[in-house]
């Protein structure tokens, strides 16, 4: 078994157990933030499995759902949670509307991807990370041995790539940092600034560690995807997999209950509330 | 009105190195490498950084 299935499907069953955990929370609860963590968690999942899955076969499906669940959403969706759970403010409904409808229009860019893969560029030999994108070649890059260039037409030019199964230009590769940048600053923002609080009233320790070790993590998976953009895929699997390591136990962490025997005003509540 | 907290409790947080020096480290580095990568994401939607 090779490294590229087996780092994201531990990645895939540890989402599992914590997407379960969060949506017990959920029902328990019925506080919107555990929905939208849970959400985003089974979407982070999704993408973990979809990943070991395309290590062994080619599935255009599967793809979509890598590449949707992934890459583009689950970030803004798990950060979204944090929205609802630091500012309980009706423009956080607001952002919601927003969230859903950008989500919904993603999807339809994704659809319409679907149509122009280049699903001969797909090997098993290499993490899906690695080949999903098709990047075009300037003058005096240097082009990795083993690898085909082709010329294609762009935008009424011809231009050197090197093909990847998103063909160049693909409109919903666009919609990621879109996502990514939200998800990034309500996600880690939010942990940081929850950490932040606790620390500067010097209370609930296990808060402390619980919010820096998701944001950590959260920061993890960040750094691996830019790594990935810049042509180093081969750290995103690990990259997840301590990613999603780092945030389960921060959230176990955040989530311990208090002491019953002491009380904390309600407004020092954030992270594991 | 909240009960009085018990000074050696566990909601209070320890005097120690880890808690006064490396916890605010590690808020400001990864404030520090999140400003970086929204920073990177933002290039990459103007069109700045090529990928």
């Amino acid at each position: 078994m090779s490294i590229n299935l087996i780092l994201p499907f531990l990645s895939s069953v540890i989402m599992l157990a914590f997407t379960i955990f969060v949506f017990q929370r959920f029902l328990a609860r019925r506080a919107p933030h555990f929905l939208f963590w849970g959400l985003g968690l089974a979407m982070f999942g999704a993408g973990s499995f979809a990943e070991a899955y395309l290590a062994i076969t080619w599935n255009p499906w599967v793809f979509f759902a890598w590449y949707l669940f992934g890459a583009v959403l689950n970030a803004a969706w798990i950060g979204h949670g944090t929205a609802y759970l630091m500012f309980r403010k009706k423009w956080v409904h607001v952002i919601t509307v927003v969230l859903v409808l950008g989500s919904l229009w993603a999807t339809m860019l994704m659809l319409q991807a679907m149509r122009n893969l280049n699903a001969s560029s797909f090997t098993t030999a290499k993490p899906i990370s690695e080949q999903y994108g098709t990047k075009r070649v300037e003058v005096g890059d240097a082009v990795p041995t083993g690898v085909t260039v082709q010329t294609v037409e762009y935008r009424g030019e011809q231009v050197q790539v090197i093909p990847g199964i998103l063909p160049l230009g693909t409109p919903v590769r666009l919609t990621t940092p879109f996502f990514n940048i939200y998800g990034l600053l309500s996600l880690v923002g939010g942990a940081i600034w929850s950490a932040f609080l606790f620390w500067r009233k010097r209370v609930l320790p296990n808060r402390v560690i619980g919010n820096v070790l998701i944001a950590a993590g959260a920061l993890l998976i960040g750094f691996a995807s830019t790594l990935t953009r810049l042509g180093y895929g081969q750290f995103l699997y690990l990259g997840e997999l301590l990613s999603a390591i780092m945030m389960f136990a921060g959230f176990l962490m955040a989530a311990k209950p208090r002491p019953v025997e002491e009380a904390i005003p309600a407004v020092q509540m954030a992270a594991g509330d | 009105m909240p009960k009085k907290i018990p000074r050696h409790s566990s909601s209070r947080m320890p005097n120690s190195i880890f808690y006064e020096k490396v916890i605010p480290a590690l808020l400001i580095g990864m404030g520090i490498v999140t400003v970086g990568l929204i920073l990177f994401a933002a290039g990459v939607l103007l069109g700045l950084v090529h990928f």
